[in-house]
């Protein structure tokens, strides 16, 4: 019991990484690497000013501010410029940009893993038998909450319909009188800021070191795989099935092979299904995967 | 007795070496054919520990792997080589029928996974204690001041005669063939070509290239332990030949040497060691920065890859009437 | 020669091509016709192994080859082209021609212990592009990168490239897409020529004149079915086609 709620809680961390990496490959068709520093930004701006407010949970917020507006200036600064030149130019682009926050963030703050100081907390009973902590409640509950928002944004609103038709045709888009830029901002405000939050959760039920950000984006390719490029309801499940994988089946494998689990799951999917969960679960289609994601 | 820069020099170009092997090796793989490899550091991982399996002696008390073969050492490079063709092979046949980025993806997984099993499998490698006292070639016929620099001129004699190799194939059909798959895979197959089976050869041949740069990695580290094996290597060597030039030989060798002694200039000042970690920090910093200016003002490549020219065949006078030719050229005989 | 019997390729719910039979004989220059979307394109890809079939069966010289993979086709003899053409965009014009040369020179280990030479297969294989390019007026341009061509160069290319491969057959798809009226000519010319020394075509193209022109035989695609077939200018008389061309001319339009 004690593993399923924290395979939960594993898995609605990756869920926040991992929607908004999916939400960039949707908007822009390239595999940003740098959304997993991304994360790492997140966890030490957070450290940075609850230390400098004294204030954990203000701190935070600043923090998941922060790094969504690094990423609206890091996509107009560094990608938007080389668009036009195919995903592989890109992709390494956003290997330079990973090296570069993570050797700034390496500089300013040193190598040694560092802790949130935030107060220990027990958890809490449920019919006499502890269950889950205060903390981890709160990170099921963010990782829900922004699931079902971003569904009901995508779905419902005028914004969110805009922002999937920009990522479906700039043409028809820019014809409609769409602006694809600030569309794009959007979406890397919110794909980034989630990674913030992704990362300070991370440092909140662990430590944070400057790592992190390399093992996570792992992590975070893999259930967007494992959900099918291109599905953000895909993209959900296969978050919580890896998180779920990942602490239940150090159950039954010895407990350091707690990460090969999810790579051992992609590396399966990738061979008998390559296009994912949402093959099998006609369900997770959000919608029909576009011919350039093929040709990603 | 060298000065100590100069030992410090021989060190940063032996490590360079090494990873010019790397980059050559991947270079052949994703730039000469077209795969996208995101796991290069397995085949490194295997050469490298397939070396240090077969040479190393018998293990002492503190160690708990059970094989260790104290062969001579070049059959450990010889089963380096194997080795790293063997995991191209396995990796290849399960996961060449993806393309980009389900192949980069799966590629990394396996990358990671393999790290997982050198560190948790300990009966083989020694898990996270390593193995040490690796044997090194030609070691006892040297003094210990000077074996640094044989070192190096072996292991520089190792990348001429792998440069000149690969080079050559590249240049000839067989990385002609590569390149038609990369640009255009196909038409490519519209010329009879199985792109399967070349994908697979390309990938084994950089599986042996990587392979003996692991052996030669353990030259130069003479312990070996799995943290020495994470995706980083990967990144470095993309890194490389993508600032070197993608698809040229020369690119990826010249791109190793400028980065790693970018990376090592730096070293040469005396830095307390809460500071070096500030400054090895902002170095990586600084090849972000050069790897998307590189990228963006120089997308080929500080050496972009050229392609060989041929003269024109002598039977051929240059004005010659369409009309004409068209009646040699009927086909279908 | 080639022939599909009751060939179906369906993508899902769409029946791209449905029961499409027809047959090419040899030495003949046969062409397909059909507005957009009629499942032209995608029944080359069928007969050329790009697309696996839903149902039936295609056969060349007899032999089956349904559900062969593109470079066994290719090595039989039939050799097809693009709609658009690309080439090997950052590959220079001989070498273009040179991977599609019949004599096979890439082995690995044949290439690595080669000695510092072009081999004597190598030498030929050059000798013959030479010639061909020659003879689209492209030797001047040999060593240039295919992604420097012009629009009506890499035409040209496309025709030329093939024939290094020495292929029975081939299939030619849109050869008239973009072609000015002069080099439409010298295209007509050429490929006449070539059938005359031995080359079978079948030919798909929205251009009418050029079809009627150069076929010997023609058969009309519409909705991935095969409406009609017979000689250019009894074929030109049916109502279903030109309904079928008014079809095409208001869906480019638009």
């Amino acid at each position: 019991m004690e593993n399923f709620v924290f395979g939960i809680v594993t898995g609605s961390i990756i869920l926040l990484g991992a929607v908004g990496f999916s939400m960039t490959l949707n908007s822009d068709h390239f595999v940003n690497v740098a959304h997993g520093q991304m994360l790492l930004l997140g966890a030490y701006l957070a450290l940075y000013f609850s230390k400098l407010t004294g204030n954990f949970a203000l701190g935070a917020i600043i923090s998941v501010i922060m790094t969504g507006a690094l990423g609206m200036l890091f996509y107009a600064a560094v990608y938007r410029p080389i668009k036009t030149k195919g995903p592989l130019i890109l992709l390494f682009t956003s290997v330079g940009l990973s090296y570069f926050i993570w050797g700034i963030v390496g500089a300013v703050s040193g190598s040694q893993t560092q802790a949130y100081e935030i107060p220990a907390v027990r958890a809490i009973r449920v019919f006499g038998t502890p269950l889950i902590t205060s903390y981890e409640l709160t990170i099921i509950l963010v990782a829900v909450i922004f699931a079902v928002s971003l569904h009901l944004f995508f779905a419902k609103t005028r914004q969110g319909k805009l922002i999937r038709a920009v990522a479906d045709n700039h043409d028809l888009a820019r014809i409609r009188g769409i602006n694809p830029l600030r569309r794009a901002l959007y979406v890397w405000f919110i794909a980034s800021g989630m990674a913030a939050m992704s990362g300070i959760f991370l440092g909140m039920i662990s430590s944070i070191d400057l790592e992190l950000g390399w093992k996570q984006i792992l992590i975070i390719l893999s259930a967007t795989v494992l959900g099918g490029l291109g599905s953000t309801y895909g993209v959900m499940f296969a978050a919580i099935l890896i998180g779920l994988s990942m602490e239940l089946g150090i159950l039954i494998l010895p407990s350091h092979y707690r990460s090969a689990i999810a790579f051992a799951i992609i590396i399966i999917v990738l061979l008998v299904r390559p296009e994912g969960l949402k093959s099998v679960v006609p369900a997770l289609r959000g919608r029909p995967v576009e011919s350039d994601m093929e040709s990603l | 007795m060298m000065p100590g820069f100069v030992l410090f020099l021989i060190s940063s170009l032996t490590l360079a070496t090494v990873y010019a092997l790397v980059a050559l090796a991947l270079n052949f793989e994703a730039g000469v054919d077209g795969l996208w490899d995101l796991g290069v550091v397995s085949f490194f991982a295997a050469g490298a520990y397939a070396y240090a399996i077969l040479t190393v002696g018998p293990p002492d008390q503190m160690q708990v792997y059970r094989l260790g073969f104290g062969l001579p050492l070049w059959i450990g490079v010889i089963g380096a080589a194997g080795a790293g063709t063997l995991v191209a092979y396995l990796i290849g046949r399960a996961s060449l029928h993806l393309k980009h980025v389900y192949y980069l993806i799966t590629t990394f997984a396996f990358a990671e996974v393999i790290r997982e099993v050198l560190t948790n499998e300990r009966w083989l490698t020694n898990g996270t204690a390593g193995m040490y006292r690796m044997a090194q070639p030609f070691k006892s016929s040297f003094e210990t001041n000077l074996y640094p620099l044989v070192l190096l001129l072996v292991m520089v004699a190792i990348l001429v005669v792998v440069f000149i190799a690969l080079n050559r194939v590249t240049k000839r059909p067989f990385g002609r063939a590569l390149n038609a798959l990369r640009e255009n895979e196909d038409l490519a197959a519209t010329a009879g070509m199985a792109p399967y089976r070349y994908h697979l050869r390309s990938a084994m041949i950089a599986g042996a290239v990587a392979g003996i740069a692991g052996a030669c990695y353990v030259w130069f580290n003479t312990v070996i332990v799995p943290q020495q094996f994470t995706s980083s290597i990967t990144f470095v060597a993309w890194t490389v030949i993508v600032v070197g030039g993608l698809g040229n030989n020369r690119g990826a060798v010249l791109g190793a040497f400028l980065l790693i002694l970018t990376e090592d200039v730096l070293r040469l000042f005396d830095l307390s060691s809460t500071v070096a970690v500030r400054v090895a920090s902002a170095r990586v910093a600084v090849i972000g920065l050069i790897l998307m200016a590189v990228l963006r003002w120089r997308p080929r490549g500080v050496l972009p890859e050229k392609r060989p020219r041929f003269s024109r065949s002598e039977a051929l006078v240059p004005a010659e009437a369409p009309a004409q030719g068209l009646q040699q050229v009927g086909s279908g005989e | 020669m080639l022939e599909t019997r009751e060939v179906s390729k369906h993508f899902g719910g769409v029946k791209a091509v449905n029961g499409v039979s027809l047959m090419v004989e040899e030495y003949a220059i046969v062409g397909l016709i059909g507005p957009n979307g009629a499942g032209k394109t995608t029944l080359f890809s069928v007969i050329s192994g790009a697309l696996s079939l839903t149902s039936g069966r295609v056969s060349f010289e007899g032999a089956d080859i349904s559900g062969h993979r593109p470079w066994e086709i290719a090595e039989k003899g039939v050799v097809r082209t693009f709609q658009t053409p690309r080439g090997f965009p950052r590959m220079s014009v001989l070498e273009n021609m040179l991977v599609f040369a019949s004599e096979r020179t890439t082995g690995f280990w044949k290439n690595l212990l080669a000695g510092g030479r072009l081999s004597a297969e190598e030498r030929r294989n050059i000798s013959r592009a030479d010639e061909i390019l020659s003879s689209v007026g492209l030797l001047d341009r040999r060593n240039v990168l295919v992604e420097e061509l012009s629009a009506g160069e890499l035409k040209l290319l496309e025709f030329a490239r093939p024939l290094m491969a020495k292929p029975k057959m081939l299939l030619l798809d849109e050869p008239a897409a973009g072609v000015n009226p002069a080099l439409l000519e010298h295209v007509v010319t050429y490929i006449t020529q070539l059938r005359n020394n031995g080359l079978t075509f079948f030919i798909v193209d929205h251009n009418l004149g050029f079809i009627m022109d150069i076929c010997d035989h023609l058969y009309v695609m519409a909705d991935g079915e095969l409406i009609c077939s017979g000689a250019p200018d009894a074929v030109a008389c049916d109502p279903n086609v030109i309904e079928s061309y008014i079809g095409t001319k208001t869906e480019t339009t638009v």
